[in-house]
């Protein structure tokens, strides 16, 4: 039994390594700069990383935050206004752990705040709150952030795709195995007993705010090394673009897509959702949104906690079911 | 620009804000309603509101009916639709839990906007009725009659709402599911229905408000959404849960986005909302009124 146990957790470390080593080998088959596939594994990577990150303190710790847009934000203008002054240059690897960095500082004074204060919905509602206030600081930042026309990168400096697909990919990776680590630790034990009982919890010893800052500052730094890179790919960093309410909405609904709280859920519902709305934007390119919509719709109705869900869930079912229909099938053709 | 208004003007700034906040606290009502009985954020609730005021805009352009009388078919027919959203989706969704209903709310209002981009198009429009523009003064108070109407339908939809509530048995039952769910259940109330008729309502408010909007301002599908996070703030500030604390709520916040987009700049308004809103949330999480308002 043993051995067959760690056959599977081997298998499982085996397929990721082939998923991985197929991602990094991409390029070399597909002409980066014109593949349709590499703009799409490179965006489909941003919105991994940014689900993990909201993941990690939403759905394994329990405080779902819809201010994730304000980390990207600030990472992509804190890119921007360094590089403008001459501090950083282009793919410079400070410019990432500043805004990085700018990110997780955010985060933590706004959770000392908030996560101590608020609560379930209103903590929400609180993080939605920092997100537009920072909008409104940047379009009214007068000539440090350039206001509503934002700042305009000089786009000479772009070198190739390859450089975007392979840091996202790094990036993602690494918010992977940060996440991994932490989950597999004494601190992801903990904030799941924080999502299950928050009182239990701090009777049981767990620094509540603690683990709570910690994990929505984790989530905030990627989210910030994600909007560094948005901002060297655009190069244009402004309130409508990056500070768009679409950095948290997507990646949250990927996440729930897939499964909050589980590891792979974020990973399978950012490949859905990014192949359905690309799908439906090819083939039908006027009303995609509304395809969009209806598909969450019908998802929620349906799998209302998930892919992941409902696959463990209902794995014995619907293989009974598959076995069901072959049976009728066959008796029918008998 | 001066810093400190003169008295006529600072009554102006308070009766425009007045006017403002009370759209905010209409769609706040039935968003109110909705969160309390059954812990959704119905955060669809401002395009419901533009989607009432594109009917109101066919209504005007096709059969030229004039929007006030049009709130006698917009009420039916979004309490219906209000019915069917609650069985046809939310009964089912709310079991799931709250972020499954926040997404369902969120894949609607997608939909939605996108369906009204796809029939009615991108463009702003606007309702045009014989008072439009008209407008009268008190002292040297310029009063609008549209939002003067506004004002006064808002007013009286918060009334039957608040008396629905109060004087009848459904009424009752809908405060005692919102209070505790499963002590309703034991004392016989069936919370699924109960629930749904809370939904109808919320969305005939969210058809007020819309009715409200088109008479005062243009409007485009992506509008809709500012108005759901405007609704927020404002039960943020009246407290979850009770319909005067919306509505004042709602005039709290209009007035606070007026005074400050006169002494400071139209441009950080939105941001001293959020500032206030999240400072409300720190210090007094059950709303400005706190305990003095009637739990509704």
């Amino acid at each position: 039994m043993l051995r067959l146990n760690q056959m599977k957790v081997h298998t499982k470390y085996i397929a990721g390594l082939i998923v991985v080593i197929f991602f990094v080998l991409c390029p070399l088959f597909l002409n980066s700069e014109r593949s349709y596939f590499i703009y799409f594994l490179y965006t489909t990577f941003i919105y991994i990383t940014i689900a993990q990150g909201w993941n990690l303190i939403a759905g394994y710790t329990g405080q779902v935050s819809l201010g994730q847009h304000a980390f990207f934000g600030l990472g992509a203008y804190i890119t921007a206004i360094t590089w403008r002054a001459g501090l950083t240059g282009y793919f410079d690897p400070l410019a990432f752990l500043l805004s990085g960095t700018g990110a997780l500082l955010l985060a933590a004074i706004v959770g000392v705040v908030l996560l101590s204060k608020l609560r379930d919905d209103y903590f929400s509602l609180g993080t939605l709150g920092i997100g537009e206030i920072l909008r409104v600081a940047a379009l009214n930042g007068g000539s440090f952030t350039e206001g509503a026309a934002g700042i305009s990168l000089n786009s000479t400096a772009y070198k190739s795709m390859n450089h975007y697909y392979y840091t996202a990919l790094f990036i993602m990776l690494f918010t992977l195995v940060v996440i991994v680590l932490l989950i597999r630790s004494r601190v992801g034990l903990a904030l799941i007993a924080i999502r299950e009982d928050e009182t239990a919890a701090s009777a049981n010893g767990i620094p509540v705010l603690r683990y709570k800052i910690l994990a929505f500052s984790i989530g905030a730094f990627v989210t910030g090394l994600c909007g560094s890179l948005n901002a060297y790919y655009i190069f244009h960093v402004h309130p409508p673009g990056v500070l768009s309410l679409n950095w948290v909405v997507i990646p949250v609904l990927m996440c729930i897509l897939g499964g909050a709280g589980t590891f792979m859920g974020p990973i399978l519902g950012a490949f859905v959702l990014s192949i359905a709305f690309e799908l439906t934007s090819i083939w039908m390119p006027e009303i995609h949104p509304i395809f969009s919509g209806a598909f969450i719709v019908l998802v929620t109705l349906f799998m209302p906690s998930g892919i992941m869900y409902y696959i463990t869930n209902h794995k014995s079912m619907i293989m009974r079911r598959l076995r069901l229909t072959v049976f009728k099938w066959m008796n029918q053709k008998a | 620009m001066s810093y400190f208004p003169s008295l006529a003007v600072f009554f102006q700034i308070i009766i425009n804000g007045t006017f403002l906040g009370t759209m905010y606290g209409v769609a706040a009502i039935g968003l109110s309603l909705i969160f309390g009985c059954m812990q959704v954020l119905f955060i669809a609730q401002g395009t419901m509101m533009i989607l009432a005021a594109y009917s109101v805009f066919w209504l005007v352009y096709f059969m030229s009916i004039d929007p006030l009388i049009s709130i006698l078919i917009i009420i039916p027919v979004f309490l219906v639709l209000g019915w069917i959203m609650y069985k046809g989706m939310f009964q089912r969704v709310s079991q799931a839990g709250p972020s499954s209903t926040l997404l369902l709310a969120f894949g609607l209002m997608v939909f939605m906007e996108s369906m009204m981009l796809f029939i009615w198009s991108p463009n702003i429009r606007s309702v045009k009725t014989s008072y439009s523009t008209s407008a009268f003064q008190i002292g040297d108070i310029t009063i609008s009659v549209s939002r003067l109407i506004v004002t006064v339908v808002a007013g009286i939809a918060t009334c039957l709402v608040y008396l629905f509530l109060k004087k009848t048995m459904t009424g009752k039952a809908i405060r005692g599911v919102s209070e505790d769910r499963v002590t309703g259940m034991l004392l016989g109330i069936n919370p699924n229905r109960v629930s749904a008729i809370t939904f109808a309502i919320g969305i005939a408010m969210a058809g007020v408000a819309g009715v409200a909007t088109c008479l005062i301002y243009p409007f485009d599908p992506y509008f809709g959404f500012l108005f759901s996070l405007k609704a927020l703030i404002a039960i943020a500030f009246g407290g979850l849960g009770s319909v005067g604390g919306a509505l004042l709520g709602g005039i709290i916040l209009g007035i606070l986005e007026s005074l400050s987009s006169y002494t400071i700049s139209p441009g950080w308004a939105d941001a001293i909302a959020y500032a206030a809103f999240i400072l409300v949330l720190i210090f007094r999480p059950q709303g400005l009124l706190g305990k003095a308002a009637d739990k509704v």
